[in-house]
């Protein structure tokens, strides 16, 4: 038997001393973004949802416009300058010059009136609603786009400005754009020769006509599969990834220390929060003091310490975060205060609300029956699980009762857009401003009944006055009365407690200084860091430079 | 049946496709994408019925559809990528292990008396009760990871051409070792123990008692006279494994990033895609019956008494 063993083990030794370490070529960048199996080649940039590989919509294709959340400045891109004419109802935008496709041909204004009218043509396409509020996008000359809209929609700008254009010459000969793979991509991005594909590891090499001059600096991008969030992180630690937008828990011990010298994240605040939703259709959830009453007894020093490994900050009291806090309400005009930690003042308040105990110390609902709180929570996702726990916890700590309910992703999320659900923890709405959150939140257009699916407001709490500051936000194209609406949406958020906001919702990027200076950080924020938010990630991939 | 229950089944989960899809996007993209996505993938529309009777045309016609988590993929194309390397690994791992368990079986069987029955036996059926993942992630951070002997994931080394070339095989070899290691180590127990269990029940049979008071040759009764028929209920038991190869080695799959059906059937599970289940689904339900089938003929072959 011995004897057997010996040849072997020698066969393993060598066959394991056969396996060659990774070393990357000079200039090429490791990147851990999607997890996968098996690489699917597709690079279709327009159909949404359609798992096309994370460059496509920022990296081969561009938008006219980027809106950097660091720095709050449109950064022109494909567009140069943007014009509202006719009370907000016609935007131009003038396109750039000399911009190649990357197979050499010209760039100009018909590619860009051809995209949208692409999605006009497919209404799968047009993930986003373009066609909901545009009457026509027409072409003026070479490098003038006219856009009318069919009802004033300034916020529409964002959302159009952020399409991915595709070069007419290749597209309008595509007869199904929904289930095109569009398998070798001509686009004006930074990146866009696929070099290798293989389900195992692609690369993606730079465009040798990009309009940039002496950018990107980045010679080709690398992205081996891994499937699952603990592969990527062995990958990163091991020093094989140079950027990421992976959550990685206790990021200090497990992935700094290895390298601190070179290993390094930052986790900027996306705008918004997560926030505790309860169903307002059921009693006693419609009760707004209880609601409030429920987030004093929520302590989020703790959640953040200990579910989210103190990566974010308590929510604020208008939920808003990051970026978005130059959009905060001045202290002053914050009457009340339901989410610092404060038990007693719960217990007490609840109290007051007329709400009785029973023997066991738990607060009855109206028909004399215990409150109960279910807080749904996807299973596997640990850091809201955590979070859930605590929060749990708390509530029976002011006698309430609650536990968390792990479901599956489809099952969880579906309870939540059909209102199947007395409590869920989930993310709420994100844009360039605050107000697609708020309306989310708060405006009762839209309510869709228990049964029905609801793309937001799952917790179906409505305010007709926010359908008006909504319709007054979408009209105006100036910034102060910009602010003075979502001001009064901030009041009516305090006031209303339609969600309880937990703690801010963070963005993942973590990154590799080994081979590559010039990322942005928390020193020098001149852009997102996270790969994840598209397609504020140009910003990184066209001023990132190896070393 | 099968291709009915297929059917029905992923549809009883709750949610849809869609919805799974756009929440994904966590709140990027606007409600009114849910439609569009509903009109991109083409799924879900019209009465199940049709959709039932749609799906066996399709079935008839080889094509499972597309799938949906690796859209616009085929079905087909995406099972074939895992399911050669299901095959390699499951497949090898499974033959090594029943090899060497019943060998041991049988050994010990014989020695039942001695030390090293009392040692392996206990220890290896403690082994066997081990959970597999977890002595996956142990060997992916000591070999793996911390001494840098066998590489952290995949199939074969991305830096190799694949065909049949001398770097490409020992690529393929060092990466299946340790997977392949922690699903024979597990399963070792098990075979050994039936085997081991059945020889002993044969030992003590009267024409094993006869044959040794003839004075037949050791090996000869150990092997021809009692292996042969002991072996006949754990070839049952190898078939009915073989048939479920093809459900894949999930967590082994998971931990070293080794591409495979199980990672599949979870995937499709999570991102409820119908068609991508039924094909995996179905392509199980075959080889169970494949397997099954074989195992008739071994048995044919080696039980002179099936055959009358």
């Amino acid at each position: 038997m011995l004897i057997n063993i010996f040849p072997l083990f020698s066969f393993l030794i060598f066959v394991s001393c056969s396996n060659e370490s990774y070393s990357p070529e000079y200039g090429v960048m490791t990147i851990s973004q999607e997890q996968t199996q098996a690489w699917v080649r597709n690079f279709n940039p327009l159909a949404p949802g359609a798992n096309a590989r994370w460059p496509s919509v920022a990296g081969i294709y561009e938008p006219l416009f980027i809106y950097n959340s660091m720095t709050s400045k449109t950064v022109p891109w494909l567009g140069t300058t943007y014009q509202w004419k006719e009370e907000n109802k016609v935007l131009i935008i003038e396109t750039r010059d000399n911009v190649k496709w990357s197979d050499g041909k010209p760039f100009s204004a018909h590619d860009v009136e051809f995209t949208f009218h692409l999605k006009k043509d497919f209404p799968a396409l047009d993930g986003y609603g373009n066609w909901k509020y545009l009457s026509s996008v027409t072409a003026i000359d070479s490098n003038h786009v006219q856009f009318e809209f069919s009802r004033i929609y300034v916020p529409g700008f964002e959302v159009l400005a952020g399409q991915p254009i595709v070069p007419k010459h290749i597209w309008s000969k595509v007869e199904n754009p929904l289930q095109f793979q569009n398998k070798n991509p001509v686009g004006t991005g930074p990146f866009t020769e696929v070099t290798l594909f293989r389900p195992q590891v692609w690369e993606l090499s730079k465009n040798p006509n990009y309009w940039q001059e002496g950018k990107p600096k980045i010679e080709k991008l690398r992205f081996p599969a891994f499937i699952s969030n603990e592969a990527a992180t062995l990958a990163l630690i091991n020093g094989e990834v140079d950027w990421s937008g992976n959550f990685i828990p206790a990021i200090d011990r497990i992935f700094v220390d290895k390298d601190p010298k070179h290993n390094k994240y930052w986790f900027p605040k996306t705008g918004g929060s997560i926030f505790l939703y309860l169903n307002t259709t059921i009693s006693p959830f419609d009760d707004v003091e209880l609601r409030k009453a429920i987030s004093m007894s929520i302590d989020r020093d703790l959640i953040n310490k200990v579910a989210m490994y103190n990566y974010t900050e308590p929510a604020h009291q208008t939920a808003l975060s990051g970026a978005f806090s130059k959009f905060r309400i001045s202290n002053s005009l914050i009457k009340e205060n339901w989410v610092s930690y404060s038990p007693e003042k719960a217990k007490k308040k609840i109290k007051e609300l007329g709400y009785e105990k029973n023997d066991s110390g738990y607060w009855l609902d109206q028909n004399g029956k215990e409150i109960f709180i279910d807080i749904g929570i996807v299973s596997g996702w640990a850091d809201w699980i955590r979070a859930g726990q605590i929060i749990s916890k708390n509530l029976d700590g002011i006698g309430i009762r609650a536990r968390i309910k792990t479901q599956d992703f489809g099952a969880w999320f579906n309870d939540l857009q059909t209102g199947n659900f007395s409590s869920a923890i989930s993310w709420a709405e994100g844009g360039a401003t605050p107000y697609p959150m708020y309306e989310g939140l708060m405006a009762s257009k839209g309510i869709k009944p228990v049964g029905e699916n609801a793309g937001t407001n799952w917790h179906r709490f409505g305010l007709l006055e926010v359908d008006s500051l909504v319709s007054q936000f979408e009209k105006t194209s100036i910034e102060d009365e910009k602010q003075k609406i979502l001001s009064r949406m901030q009041e009516l958020f305090i006031q209303n407690a339609p969600a309880i906001p937990i703690f801010a919702d963070p963005s993942w990027g973590v990154f590799s200084t080994k081979r590559f200076s010039n990322f942005p950080t928390e020193d020098n924020p001149w852009a997102q860091i996270s790969p994840n938010r598209t397609p504020e990630n140009l910003f990184v991939l066209t001023e990132v430079e190896p070393r | 049946m099968a291709i009915t229950l297929n059917f029905i089944i992923p549809r009883l989960m709750p949610g849809d496709p869609a919805s799974i899809m756009f929440a994904q996007f966590k709140g990027k993209l606007k409600p009114e994408a849910l439609d569009a996505l509903k009109e991109t993938f083409g799924f879900a529309s019209g009465p199940i019925l049709y959709q039932y009777i749609d799906y066996i045309k399709h079935l008839f016609k080889g094509d499972f559809g597309i799938s949906i988590s690796y859209f616009p993929q085929p079905v087909t194309e995406v099972i074939s990528s895992g399911l050669y390397w299901t095959l390699f690994l499951a497949g090898t791992s499974l033959i090594i292990s029943f090899i060497i368990g019943s060998a041991i079986g049988i050994y010990l069987a014989w020695y039942r008396d001695q030390k090293l029955d009392a040692f392996l036996l206990p220890s290896l059926s403690f082994l066997g009760s081990f959970p597999y993942f977890w002595i996956a992630m142990l060997l992916l951070y000591y070999f793996g990871f911390l001494l840098g002997w066998f590489p952290l994931r995949h199939a074969f080394s991305e830096s190799v051409t694949i065909g049949f070339n001398i770097d490409f095989i020992l690529s393929v070899i060092s990466h299946s070792i340790l997977p392949a290691f922690t699903l024979i180590f597990v399963s070792l127990g098990g075979w050994m123990l039936s085997m081991r269990n059945n020889m002993i029940s044969i030992l003590g049979a009267e024409y094993i008692n006869y044959a040794k008071a003839i004075g037949y040759d050791r090996k000869l009764l150990m092997f021809t006279f009692a292996a042969r028929n002991a072996l006949l209920p754990s070839i049952t038991s190898f078939g009915m494994a073989i048939g479920f190869i093809l459900s894949g080695a999930l967590l082994t799959e998971i931990i070293f990033s080794y591409p495979g059906q199980g990672f599949l059937l979870l995937q499709a599970v999570r991102t409820q895609d119908f068609p991508l289940l039924q094909g995996i689904f179905l392509t199980i339900t075959f080889s169970v019956l494949i397997s099954n089938w074989i195992v008739d003929i071994v048995l044919l072959l080696l039980d002179p008494r099936v055959r009358r």
